[in-house]
């Protein structure tokens, strides 16, 4: 239907690997003048490496790239936006001390020669934005004083000022308020009347029903369908994005549910969640997800002392506990599983063993002093157990591959024998092989009486492993599902706001 | 399966949206600090004004602007350092070796004028040294990638010793027309050192505000991704600020020499001066970032702090007390100012 003059976007046959990964394999992506493109798939699908070959940030193995009827060879990031293709980062690559005008106008300034008129570039930006967006900021307004929503306008006017044919938008919602959102699709659509083609990359499906006109939908590093949403429903979208032959990857596991241990009550972070109560009991793995930018890394931040609550509070076996900061946190029975282990996680310079012990020497102590032979013992087996790879106890950590040094910060944290575990994406970066030896692991805390808060966006990886699975969408706890009783379509549609299904698992 | 109690959830989906009120508070921090920061600076020159006689005469003020000029000059090298590689005190752009490379510039300087060279040859001679001061540093930040504050702290290292070969630790006396006549002479009433001070601060105003070339260096300190994004040649601009600042250490090192008709050991104390001239000019800017003005006038406070100290028969040894403890002051009260992202 779509004939080769009316594509502003059209890549075939796009092949990327690193290393033995196929990330990109003969994928195609085709985007029509004047239309909104949405380009959907699950983390790891080839979303993301395909905006990158199209920015001229990877060179593609194989493909052929044809932008506004004319075929590129070679795309840079140069020259790229000189073929009208401009690119709407989802971390907002502004500079915060610049003026508005400055901002737009960075590379691209009015003025004579070497010399710059700023009064010029304050008036015309201060025109495009009223003219485009209705949006009246006095000309001096610096960036970092804007709203997200409005720093997220200022790029497109500056793509827009630089004549863009194509604008790319990764995420543009994320960190958007409804009303915000709403705004901006106005102008989206107005653009795209204009005759704009806009590639459209989100998470949440709804915005992708009511904005786009076509989806292309990846998976495994390719083009699995282009749909048009209007017609099948996000449904279809949904179906097409998930890989449904998951493996037997999931340890069965049956055990006791004990007493509450930890609870959390109407806690709030202004800006990120609100009012969030949930209640982690002994022996049991509660998940808990949601999408970027919906307070859900906020919200296991605070219950890991790395950001502090405006209001509510928590309390382990009904004793109010206070988590200032880590340490607070860890002294008080919680162990914690941070996602940036490389940062929070191990000290390179030190061996396996050392970093194992480090936060649990106590219990390998008598009379004050480590029993070597205890410590060896409980080493040993936590490498047994995460089957990590190394030569030896007392090899360093910096000389092992990155999973397993992922193994080893996470053997460390696990050490602590604690009443809680707090864990934030245990498994990212981590192996197959391994994601299971850490669901086992799991299974044995708690069938030891630990309560788990389990924070994953790897939905298949919940249902398999959790008993209860909570949702947070745009800051609220909004669902609650028990894990035998939701597939992965009804916890996708959850956490994108897709539709508020009628049913709610008894609670 | 699970036995929680009533949970409550709310459903509906459309709740206010957490607001930012934060910004508001931080604008009002803001106005604080620089207000607080700028009365400082007013109240000590008030101070001196009434207990130091002459203090406010029209000799003594042309006397504080001249002994600033070649402050002035080095404090706005180091001011297009801190633009071009971001007014983070850890991370971001530093120049310490500007006062050794002054002190080997004024030593090349001198050598060359009593070794017989014309006064031409022995000024290029002086700037190629500043410019190989200054692409050590380039080189040790851009491309090494070494931060900015041990790298330029190293090649101080190598520029002082390289000083105290060339001098033995002595002072070379200077006699030659060319600095006398930038000592003493006068247009218009009016200093050779005055001038070139206001010379400076017109260029430099000029370049740094006016022109795109300064915007976009302002860019490249202020994000270095964004600015790369927006097509900018990030390192060859930082590469460029150093290069400058080894430049603005030979301009500095001439008026030194005019002033002093010798080269001199210590130079390496200027250091503190020009790290104050230049940090303390950042809160002049509602953007915390050093300007031509804000330099400007940080220069003439801290030569007009040191010249109401001697009015008042304090020792000279307290102006650097002083000068520790603002840069204290104001880099504790930017940082805290400051809007934190994440």
């Amino acid at each position: 239907m779509a004939s080769g003059n009316d594509l502003a976007i059209d890549m075939r046959g796009i092949s990327k690997s690193f290393g033995v990964v196929k990330a990109l394999a003969d994928a195609d992506l085709k985007v029509r003048r004047g239309t909104i493109h949405g380009l959907v798939g699950q983390n790891g699908a080839g979303k993301s490496t395909i905006i990158k070959v199209l920015a001229g940030m990877l060179k593609p193995d194989a493909g052929e790239i044809v932008i506004n009827g004319q075929s590129v060879s070679r795309l840079t990031p140069a020259n790229v936006e000189k073929l009208g293709v401009h690119f709407i980062h989802q971390d907002r690559l502004l500079v915060p001390t610049a003026t508005v005008g400055e901002a737009i106008f960075l590379k691209n300034e009015p003025g004579f020669g070497f010399f710059v008129n700023h009064r010029s570039m304050a008036r015309r930006a201060r025109e495009m934005l009223s003219q485009y967006f209705d949006l009246e900021i006095p000309a001096g307004t610096l960036v970092q004083d804007l709203t997200t929503a409005q720093q997220k306008i200022v790029q497109i006017t500056r793509a827009l000022a630089q004549n863009a044919s194509v604008l790319v938008l990764d995420e543009p919602t994320a960190a958007l308020v409804k009303r915000e959102v709403d705004s901006l699709f106005r102008v989206l659509r107005r653009l795209r009347d204009d005759g704009i083609a806009i590639i459209f990359i989100s998470h949440y499906m709804q915005e992708i029903e009511d904005l786009c006109d076509e989806v292309t939908v990846m998976r495994n590093g390719t083009d699995v369908g282009v749909i048009v949403p209007r017609e099948t429903g996000i449904d279809e979208i949904v179906r097409m994005m998930i890989n449904r032959d998951v493996g037997d990857m999931f340890p069965k596991r049956s055990g006791a549910i004990g007493a509450p241990v930890l609870k959390v009550s109407n806690l709030s972070l202004s800006g990120h969640f609100e009012d969030v109560s949930l209640q982690v009991n002994a022996g049991e793995v509660v998940g808990i997800t949601g999408l970027l930018g919906s307070g859900v890394k906020e919200l296991i931040h605070c219950l890991f002392g790395l950001e502090k609550a405006d209001g509510g509070n928590i309390t382990i076996e009904d004793k109010p506990a206070r988590f200032a900061t880590p340490v607070s946190a860890v002294s008080q029975d919680v162990a914690l599983v941070p996602e940036d282990r490389r940062a929070h996680g191990v000290a390179l310079g030190l061996s396996v063993r050392e970093n194992i012990s480090l936060a649990s020497l106590k219990r390998y102590s008598r009379n004050g002093f480590v029993s070597r032979s205890l410590e060896n013992a409980a080493v040993d087996g936590f490498i047994r157990e995460l089957s990590i790879k190394t030569p030896q106890r007392d090899a360093l950590v910096k000389t092992l591959s990155g999973g397993n040094q992922q193994k080893v910060a996470l053997a460390k944290w696990l050490s602590c024998q604690s009443k809680v575990y707090v864990l934030d994406e245990p498994t990212v970066a981590v192996d197959v092989g391994a994601k299971v030896e850490i669901y086992n692991l799991l299974n044995r805390l708690a069938a030891e009486g630990a309560a788990i808060l389990f924070m994953s966006s790897d939905l298949l990886e919940l249902i398999g492993v959790c008993d209860r699975i909570l949702v947070i969408y745009r800051g609220e706890l909004t669902h609650e599902f028990n894990a035998g009783e939701v597939d992965s379509d009804r916890l996708l549609s959850a956490a994108s706001g897709a539709r508020a299904p009628a049913d709610r698992s008894a609670a | 399966m699970s036995a929680v109690a009533n949970r409550e959830l709310t459903m509906n989906p459309s709740k206010k949206p957490p607001a930012k009120a934060a910004s508001g508070r931080k604008a009002v921090i803001t106005w604080l600090v620089r207000l607080g920061a700028i009365g400082c600076f007013v109240l000590i020159l008030l101070y001196f004004a009434v207990m130091a006689p002459g203090f406010l005469s029209f000799y003594n003020a042309m006397n504080v602007v001249e002994q600033s000029a070649i402050l002035g000059v080095l404090a706005f090298g180091m001011s297009a350092v801190i633009i071009g590689g971001g007014s983070d005190v850890q991370t971001g752009g530093i120049d310490l070796s500007m006062a050794a490379a002054t002190g080997l510039c004024a030593a090349v300087f001198a050598s060359m004028l009593n070794a017989g060279f014309p006064t031409p040859v022995a000024f290029l001679a002086t700037l190629a040294t500043g410019l190989v001061v200054g692409l050590l540093n380039a080189i040790a930040v851009v491309r090494l990638n070494i931060l900015p504050l041990l790298a330029t702290l190293a090649t101080m290292n190598i520029v002082a010793g390289a000083e105290l070969i060339l001098t033995q630790n002595t002072v070379l006396p200077v006699t030659s027309d060319f600095t006398a006549d930038l000592a003493m002479g006068t247009v218009a009433g009016v200093s050779f050192l005055a001038w070139s001070l206001i010379a400076f601060t017109f260029l430099m105003v000029a370049v740094l505000h006016f022109t795109g070339f300064g915007l976009r260096l302002y860019a490249v300190g202020g994000h270095p991704e964004a600015a790369r994004a927006a097509g900018i040649g990030v390192g060859r601009y930082l590469t460029g600020t150093y290069l400058f600042s080894g430049a603005c250490a030979a301009l500095a090192s001439v008026l030194l020499i005019s002033r002093l008709s010798a080269s001199t050991p210590g130079t390496g104390e200027l250091l503190l001066s020009i790290l104050a001239a230049a940090l303390l000019g950042t809160v002049f800017s509602r953007r915390f970032v050093p300007t031509a003005g804000g330099t400007l006038l940080s220069t003439l406070f801290i030569g007009f702090l040191a010249n109401g100290f001697q009015l008042l028969n304090v020792s000279s040894y307290w102006v650097n007390g002083v000068q520790g403890a603002l840069i204290l002051l104001v880099v504790a009260a930017t940082s805290f100012a400051k809007p934190s992202e994440r």
